[in-house]
């Protein structure tokens, strides 16, 4: 009995000895630890995604001869098709270089494209956060935009040596510029993801609306990047407005809902655009008042 | 045996009783007491002590609504209101970093021997540090020229160190909010489209500097963008005397009676700046532009700082307002007067005014110079405040600005005579070079006169002898009576509903009264101590001469009631369906038929044949009357051109009046310069009108 009630109050002096050692560490040391662990559970989390990858390998595997021969000719097709795509874009790209060229028009920030798997989703946030399989060993570097496609997934927010962390598009921490489909004047818009609890579904909220604009009919609008803000290529797709525009009582302007246009929940591939010239935004982020 | 020594009662004594009572009393006073007090704190005092709560721990913060829009006839915004971006500091949160600032600058002044050390200025220091230290952080995502920072780590490097004054941090202006408003946010950037000096950074309307705050700037942290309205004038300068602007407001409107079960007389209240109207529609509607203050139940800090939001309700939008005023005819009556300059290029001081000729309703009114509401907007500059000053811009001169009428004064002369019937529509009248009156001789403008002059002719031409002789015929007392008839004595500054009430005069029409119309008349003269009435005032009054002074919205109205055959006008600026012509105090013009088609058909000579035949437009048949005046600029004569007339002459519709004041070095005359600014205002108008006409009886001839 009196060794249990020892080794009790031994925990209890270890524990309050940890957390005062915690709080008074300097920063440094606490970033440290937080980098440390984070590179602890990296090689966890590849393992986990690579698992995932080869479980979907193996499941593709079971399929028939016959099946993998159909979705090899689709393929063909699709590749034949886009094969024309690439000539004709190939084209429509040189008449843009000697445009721009001709009116001395800005050259549009270059980006260098890294690929990289889906490692998880970050528990702490759930469907506001994803972990990828490269880091800064790769390349990447924070504040660079995720796409998939030609849509905009999110924004890498933390960058560790093998993994990086990426704020989806409905992350409350995400916040960019847009225009409209079927706004002939080209407004600017807020995009900013929206708070959700845990079980809800994630969404982003679309102000400074201009109260005269109307819905193209019949589909719903998309919502594209303006290129403006120095962060991402223009016209990437965010997503769609959710159903319509609701006036605020402050007048002038509309909000809605942003509906993501990938299906974030399963992502399994993204793109991260890396700027090949740093912009303020980077240089802020990695500074020292932002830790 | 020693158990029972411990069990052992002494018998107490009567004394011991009476003290053991005593101190059981003292207790249970004391007790009672405590309780007592309870009860009276938790159960009499408690509203008062909870409200006295709510005073010291609790404040609300009035938001300001965006004001409504102005719209003219057509339903086309003239006044708007764009989003504003601004970029502020939440001190609260910064309260860390100013204290450890404070305590860096401390241990320097300690490191340093100082002999004293003034803590609150160190306080001070550290506050601007901190807030410098942010703003250039903002500058450096915002300026587009910091494209490629690699390697570029440290912000304030990137400062230049004689930074212009919108990149530094105002230290009076952090005072005074510190002092005044310390638990709102404070203001780094204004409006992050215009960061500069009012200038876009960049050539696409500032929309980047905004994009790339948005895009590059971190979202948490104590920095936040702010989005409100700011009052914009889509046209610029256009109709701006009409319009007016708006001014900074610290005191909203405190119309937050709907905080439910929170009593907030006594509470604390910090109020945004708003907007408030300065001038024009703006201001004489400003009850209805404003709207509702929105507000936000804070709990604050033993140091002042907003802490927990605990209720908010939104601010609602003000009304809108939708003004007689066609932006078409508004923007080519603009443009017409923007032609008349002076030798040197400089605008010539001028007035237009149309309006309908059957309701009142006003559809183009402007004066010469100008200004750009655009640039009242926010902060105003001394420098235009100071230019628009010196070019006599604030003056609406269509209301404001008084003028002898001159020759378009002699249709109501004509009216007085044939009223008094010492003249006929077709009596004859011999108009040579000059008409004497007692010692003086009173000139034509024709050096060889005019002859045998009818109503008819006098009119075409503008003969003056005509008038001389009948103004003299008609007397002073007729022609003053008729003058207030048609109303040149009456401010037109009136609602209907303050006419039938008898009210004082403003607001349907949103300018200062034109308080200084002068009808002269005998009492008029000895009042102004100028001495006894004579013949030659009376011959100078029959030309629009001498003591008389008018507006030219007064002049549209005079030319509005003859096309109805009335004397009165009330002009209004709002557009209203249902306004049927309640022309308050109007009476018919007391003319016989022909004495009344004789005065309109001379007004159609005078434009087909006449001094207004320059400003004769094929096609489209109408009445007017021009005028040149004299008056003195800077002690030099100079000439006042006019013309007022209506369209078109066998069914009119609009009536209008053109000012134009002539320099000593101009040469001005009322056909001439007056005549093609009322020439274009028609030609706007009259395609306008068929339209509308053609929308609405389709079947109409074309």
């Amino acid at each position: 009995m009196d060794q249990n009630r020892q080794g009790a109050r031994a925990s209890y002096v270890a524990l309050s000895v940890f957390v005062a050692l915690w709080i008074l560490a300097p920063s440094a040391v606490r970033r440290f630890n937080r980098e440390a662990f984070v590179e602890f559970q990296a090689p966890a989390l590849h393992l986990l995604g690579k698992s995932r990858d080869l479980a979907t390998f193996w499941e593709k595997k079971s399929r028939s001869v016959e099946e993998m021969a159909a979705a090899g000719r689709d393929l063909a097709r699709v590749n034949a098709a886009l094969e024309i795509q690439i000539n004709k874009f190939e084209d429509i790209r040189r008449e843009n270089v000697r445009l721009r060229e001709i009116t001395h028009y800005n050259v549009p920030a270059e980006y260098m494209s890294v690929v990289a798997r889906v490692a998880t989703r970050d528990s702490s946030s759930w469907w506001q956060r994803i972990v990828i399989r490269k880091g800064r060993n790769d390349g990447i570097r924070p504040g660079a935009p995720v796409v998939f496609g030609n849509t905009v997934v999110g924004r890498v927010t933390a960058v560790h040596l093998t993994t990086s962390e990426i704020d989806l598009v409905t992350s409350p921490g995400f916040r960019c510029t847009a225009y409209l489909e079927g706004d002939d004047q080209n407004h600017i818009v807020l995009v900013n993801g929206v708070a959700s609890n845990s079980l809800g579904t994630a969404k982003a909220r679309v102000s400074v609306i201009p109260r005269d604009y109307s819905m193209p009919a019949g589909q719903p609008a998309r919502v594209f990047t303006t290129g403006m803000g120095g962060v991402f290529p223009s016209r990437l797709i965010l997503g769609y407005l959710d159903g319509g525009t609701y006036a605020t009582q402050v007048g002038n302007f509309k909000e809605s809902l942003l509906v993501p246009s990938r299906d974030l929940y399963n992502l399994q591939e993204v793109s991260v655009l890396v700027p090949l010239h740093q912009n303020p935004g980077e240089a802020l982020m990695q500074g020292d008042q932002f830790q | 045996m020693k158990e029972s020594s411990d069990t052992r009662v002494l018998p107490s004594t009567p004394v011991d009783r009476l003290r053991l009572y005593g101190v059981f009393f003292f207790f249970f006073a004391g007790f009672l007491y405590v309780i007592g007090g309870l009860v009276y704190r938790q159960l009499i005092q408690s509203n008062d002590l909870k409200e006295q709560s709510d005073t010291q721990s609790r404040r609300v913060v009035l938001r300001p609504p965006a004001r409504g829009r102005i719209y003219d006839r057509n339903g086309f915004p003239l006044v708007d209101n764009r989003a504003r971006w601004s970029v502020k500091a939440d001190l609260a949160s910064l309260q860390k970093e100013f204290r450890a600032e404070y305590l860096r600058l401390l241990a320097a002044e300690k490191a340093r021997e100082a002999v004293s050390i003034d803590r609150e200025k160190l306080m001070e220091d550290a506050r601007v540090r901190v807030l410098q230290g942010w703003l250039n952080k903002v500058w450096f995502v915002i300026d587009e020229t910091n494209r490629n920072t690699k390697g570029r780590k440290s912000v304030a490097k990137l400062t230049p160190v004689t930074a212009p004054a919108e990149r530094q941090i105002n230290i009076d202006e952090l005072r005074k909010h510190l002092r005044e408003r310390r638990a709102l946010p404070f203001t780094l950037v204004n409006d992050l489209a215009f960061p500069g000096t009012g200038q876009a950074l960049t050539a696409d309307d500032g929309t980047k500097s905004v994009a790339r705050f948005i895009e590059q700037f971190p979202v948490e942290g104590p920095i936040r963008l702010d989005q409100d309205n700011i009052r914009t004038y889509p046209y610029g300068a256009m109709a701006a005397h009409v319009l007016g602007y708006v001014k900074d407001t610290d005191m909203l409107p405190d119309n937050v009676d709907d905080i439910s079960e929170v009593r907030i007389e006594s509470m604390q209240k910090l109020r945004y700046t708003g907007k408030t109207g300065a001038a024009g529609v703006e201001l004489s509607y400003n009850n209805i532009l404003s709207g509702r203050s929105g507000w936000e139940l804070w709990t604050k800090t033993s140091s002042g700082y907003n802490q927990t939001r605990l209720k908010f309700s939104e601010p609602e939008q003000g009304g809108n307002v939708m003004l007689s005023i066609d932006y078409r005819i508004q923007q080519a009556t603009e443009s017409a007067l923007g032609k008349l300059k002076d030798p040197q290029g400089n605008l010539l001081p001028a007035a237009a005014v149309m309006i309908d000729v059957h309701s009142g309703e006003i559809l183009s009114l402007a004066s010469q110079p100008s200004f750009d509401p655009n640039r009242l907007a926010d902060r105003v500059s001394s420098k235009y405040y100071d230019e628009i000053e010196k070019t006599g811009g604030w003056l609406n001169r269509t209301t404001q600005g008084l003028y002898p009428p001159g020759s378009t004064f002699k249709v109501i002369t004509a009216t007085a005579g044939m009223r008094k019937k010492v003249v006929d529509w077709d009596d004859v009248l011999d108009c040579g070079p000059f008409f004497r009156v007692g010692n003086r001789d009173y000139p034509e403008h024709e050096p060889v006169g005019y002859g045998e002059v009818n109503l008819d002719k006098m009119l075409a031409v503008s003969c003056n002898v005509w008038n001389y002789q009948i103004g003299l015929r008609t007397g002073i007392e007729a022609l003053a009576a008729e003058s207030r008839r048609f109303g040149l004595d009456v401010p037109l500054l009136q609602t209907v509903s303050d006419m039938e009430t008898g009210g004082q005069p403003m607001t349907e029409l949103p300018f200062a009264a034109s308080r200084g119309l002068v009808v002269p008349d005998r009492a008029y003269k000895l009042r102004i101590g100028a001495g006894a009435w004579n013949d030659g005032d009376t011959a100078n009054l029959s030309i629009g001469q001498g003591y008389l002074l008018t507006t030219p919205l007064h002049m549209a109205c005079v030319a509005a009631s003859i096309a109805r055959g009335e004397t009165r006008t009330v002009p209004s600026i709002i557009h209203s369906q249902e306004r049927t012509g309640r022309h308050i105090g109007s009476v018919p013009i007391g003319l016989n038929a022909d004495q009344l088609e004789a005065l309109r058909g001379g007004m159609v000579r005078c434009v087909e044949e006449g001094t207004a035949r320059v400003a004769r437009i094929p096609g489209l048949p109408y009445a007017g009357k021009t005028g040149t005046s004299e008056y003195f600029k800077k002690g030099e004569k100079a000439h006042l051109a006019w013309m007022i007339g209506y369209a078109p002459a066998d069914n009119p519709v609009v009536a209008f009046a053109v000012l134009v004041e002539g320099q000593t070095d101009t040469n001005t005359w009322g056909g001439k310069t007056a005549g093609p600014v009322a020439k274009e205002m028609l030609e706007t108008w009259w395609p306008i009108a068929v339209k509308a006409n053609q929308d609405e009886n389709p079947k109409a001839p074309r």
